[in-house]
């Protein structure tokens, strides 16, 4: 347990807490699912580091390790698929809220 | 109580306060797509909080079950956004 651990983990915080302004604070749908996917992607590859300076044993940093190369593939491709189906479906790019779409 | 359990607790409730917002918005849901959207953000929070839980409490089960949790998030979002894309119940 070092400092690093303390400045990586505060750093994932304010990450995450800048991912939920995103979405309470954005008015389109694909710049509020762009913006919260990629913040969250940062703020989770953040705070799983900031676990591995934490964690006292080999084996969790191996776990730990795992479950970042996981999340680095999966988190833009779910974010992806998920805008790719509300463009198929047929929202358009420059919607506001409340313009009576779905 | 030292510094390093400090910092995971406050890790703990963060993620919680975060979680109860995010559900919050997925209740409200403008469009179908901010409540997957919400869906993958809290299976990511759920995610990030079993990995917290496991190493306060040294446990390397508790790792293995946030990878494979993490796996059936991923098959949620990916198998609904497939299911709204083919046209969902009305087709």
């Amino acid at each position: 347990m070092t400092v690093v651990a303390y400045v990586i983990v505060i750093l994932a915080w304010l990450f995450i807490l800048f991912g939920l302004v995103a979405i309470f604070s954005l008015k389109n749908l694909y710049t509020r699912i762009l913006s919260a996917a990629t913040i969250d992607t940062v703020g989770t590859m953040l705070l799983l580091m900031g676990l591995m300076a934490a964690s006292k044993d080999i084996a969790d940093v191996i776990r730990l390790l795992l479950l970042v190369v996981f999340m680095l593939i999966t988190g833009p491709i779910s974010s992806h698929v998920n805008i790719r189906s509300a463009y198929l479906v047929g929202i358009p790019l420059d919607m506001k809220d409340g313009d009576g779409h779905a | 109580m030292d510094a390093r359990e400090w910092l995971l607790v406050s890790t703990l409730v963060f993620l919680v306060v975060a979680m109860v917002a995010s559900f919050v918005r997925l209740v409200q849901g403008k469009t179908l797509w901010d409540r997957i959207l919400m869906l993958n953000i809290i299976s990511t929070k759920v995610i990030l909080f079993v990995a917290t839980l496991a190493v306060w409490m040294d446990s390397l089960i508790l790792l293995d079950i946030a990878i494979s949790y993490g796996i059936i998030g991923f098959l949620t979002i990916t198998l609904l956004s497939k299911f709204i894309m083919a046209g969902g119940r009305e087709k």
